[in-house]
């Protein structure tokens, strides 16, 4: 055989061998999103909108999804500005102290247990507010969206090829001119990227709600001081129930959760499209 | 005493300790085209880039001696050098027009943020006024608030000119402009030079001999951080006196 086979025979095997393993590999999720689809659809078909919008013992889950948009929207709130400031840090500053240890610290907090967030918030601010409440909820999560938000931040700022730096300096703009009116809307696709993966990330965060946010299904929020539920952490109590009937509840409610994940992905996944480098 | 556009007194330069500029007395008249010309690395956009204190972006650069724009030090005690660059235009060696502002925006984006232009109208009046002073009006007063990706190289390059020109300086340093466009989009960007020399002083920096030649003044070769020879451009071309320069003209040199 000639060599020429052999490489050509060799190559083959090789794509064979990736596609399979590629497949392998995202075989798992297309696993979950049929499962939870075969499993949640029934139930919601069932009881219809009452789902979305009736309290847990009339069979629907409305006060926990209003729970995770409020701890969604609050984490967002605390969480976006700080970590938008502390990558834009970082990405300017990349060589003195502080820029050099907010990236290790950075590092550190996007692989932290996220269950030390919770206990920690439930030390700082449930106990000493002697109540569990939204807010406190949104702190943990807060923390647990910074990291990303500011590496993405960071590192799309770090991608701009210099020569746009020299542009801006160019037209006599001051620092912050330039950071915040070019090179941030610039690097906005990898910024929104990082907001993004950071708020799939809160929207379904189980651990630091366990002891922060303390759950509320039977009636809605009424107050961010207030203890409120949380779609994830409502599939968690009731997975634990022995009843079918909550188990059903469940599959419900992680159909719902993939739903709101799916819809804060893909919009501004479509939009992203828009600006290219 | 004559004023010129642009003069150095003993500059050098440092990227650490390394000295890349060792001690240039260079004068540049008004509306002139100047060219420095010289192999890659000799310090060419190095020296262009003290010109207007953009240096300065890199931290690892240290100055000496003075730049004098118009007679006046920039780099006096209590010179802002966002007022130089406003005076002191800059075109870069990759058409860099911001590619997430249409051709609209990238002219106004400087005038906007420097809050130099009052109404809606007077900044079409300038946008208007920097495309055709920069030959570009024509080819894109259709698509104004098209972004720049749908532009050819040589338009782009015109583009940032234009972008240079709004904010009305008086001087324009050029790194290379030409050095990634075709043959028609250097033809024309040289062309405009010609026209823009009127009003303003040039110093264009190139690696190419040839487009010295054909396009400026006066010309001076620099080689491994030093001015070798000054002078206008007939001269250099016809009858260098320093080897180096014949060497580097001829294409000998090493």
């Amino acid at each position: 055989m000639s060599g020429y086979k052999i490489r050509k025979g060799k190559d083959i095997v090789f794509i064979i061998g990736i596609t399979i393993l590629t497949f392998l590999g995202i075989l798992p999720l297309f696993h979950i999103i049929t499962t939870v689809f075969i499993n949640g659809v029934p139930i919601i078909v069932k009881k219809g909108i009452s789902f979305l919008t009736n309290t847990l013992s009339n069979g629907g889950i409305g006060p926990a999804i209003t729970g995770t948009f409020i701890l969604i929207f609050l984490s967002s709130l605390i969480g976006l500005p700080i970590a938008l400031l502390v990558g834009i840090y970082a990405y300017e500053y990349p060589e003195s102290k502080i820029g050099r240890a907010t990236k290790t610290l950075l590092q550190i907090m996007l692989e932290f247990p996220t269950i030390l967030v919770g206990v920690f918030v439930m030390s700082m601010i449930a106990i000493p507010m002697g109540t569990y409440s939204a807010i406190a909820g949104a702190f943990a999560l807060a923390i647990i969206l910074m990291p990303y938000v500011a590496v993405y931040t960071q590192e799309a700022m770090r991608e701009i090829p210099f020569t746009y730096r020299e542009a801006s300096f160019g037209l006599g703009l001051s620092r912050v001119k330039v950071i915040f009116q070019i090179l941030v809307p610039l690097s906005k696709r990898g910024i929104l990227t990082g907001v993004l993966i950071g708020l799939a990330k809160v929207a379904g965060e189980t651990a630091p709600l366990l002891f922060t946010v303390g759950g509320l299904y039977e009636s809605y929020p009424a107050s961010i001081m207030k203890p409120v539920g949380a779609i994830p952490l409502l599939i968690y109590t009731l997975v634990q129930s022995p009843s079918k009937t909550d188990h059903m509840m469940a599959w419900g409610a992680s159909l719902i959760l993939l739903l709101i994940f799916l819809l804060i992905f893909i919009p501004i996944r479509l939009k992203l499209k828009e600006v290219r480098l | 005493m004559k004023e010129y556009a642009i003069e150095t007194k003993d500059l050098k330069i440092y990227y650490g300790k390394k000295e890349v500029i060792k001690g240039i007395n260079l004068r540049i008249p008004k509306n002139t085209i100047f060219a420095i010309m010289g192999p890659s690395g000799c310090g060419k956009s190095t020296l262009l880039r003290s010109f207007n204190r953009l240096l300065e972006l890199n931290k690892d650069a240290k100055i000496e001696g003075e730049v004098l724009i118009f007679g006046k030090n920039i780099y006096g005690e209590d010179v802002d050098p966002i007022s130089i660059r406003r005076e002191v235009g800059m075109v870069f060696q990759y058409p860099n027009p911001f590619p997430h502002l249409t051709v609209y925006d990238n002219i106004a984006i400087g005038l906007k943020l420097n809050n130099l232009v009052k109404s809606k109208e007077e900044m079409d009046k300038r946008v208007r006024w920097a495309l055709e002073k920069a030959s570009l009006w024509d080819e894109v007063k259709d698509r104004l608030y098209e972004y720049p990706a749908s532009l050819s190289g040589g338009q782009k390059q015109r583009l940032v000119i234009a972008r240079a020109l709004a904010l009305k300086p008086k001087i324009l340093l050029m790194d290379e402009p030409t050095a990634n466009i075709d043959p028609v989009g250097t033809k024309n960007i040289e062309k405009l030079l010609f026209e823009l020399k009127k009003d303003y002083t040039i110093v264009l920096v190139t690696h190419e001999p040839a487009q010295a030649a054909r396009t400026s003044d006066f010309v001076g070769f620099l080689y491994l951080g030093k001015l070798i020879e000054v002078g206008p451009t007939k001269y250099i071309f016809e009858k260098p006196k320093n080897e180096l320069t014949e060497k580097y003209l001829t294409g000998s040199l090493v």
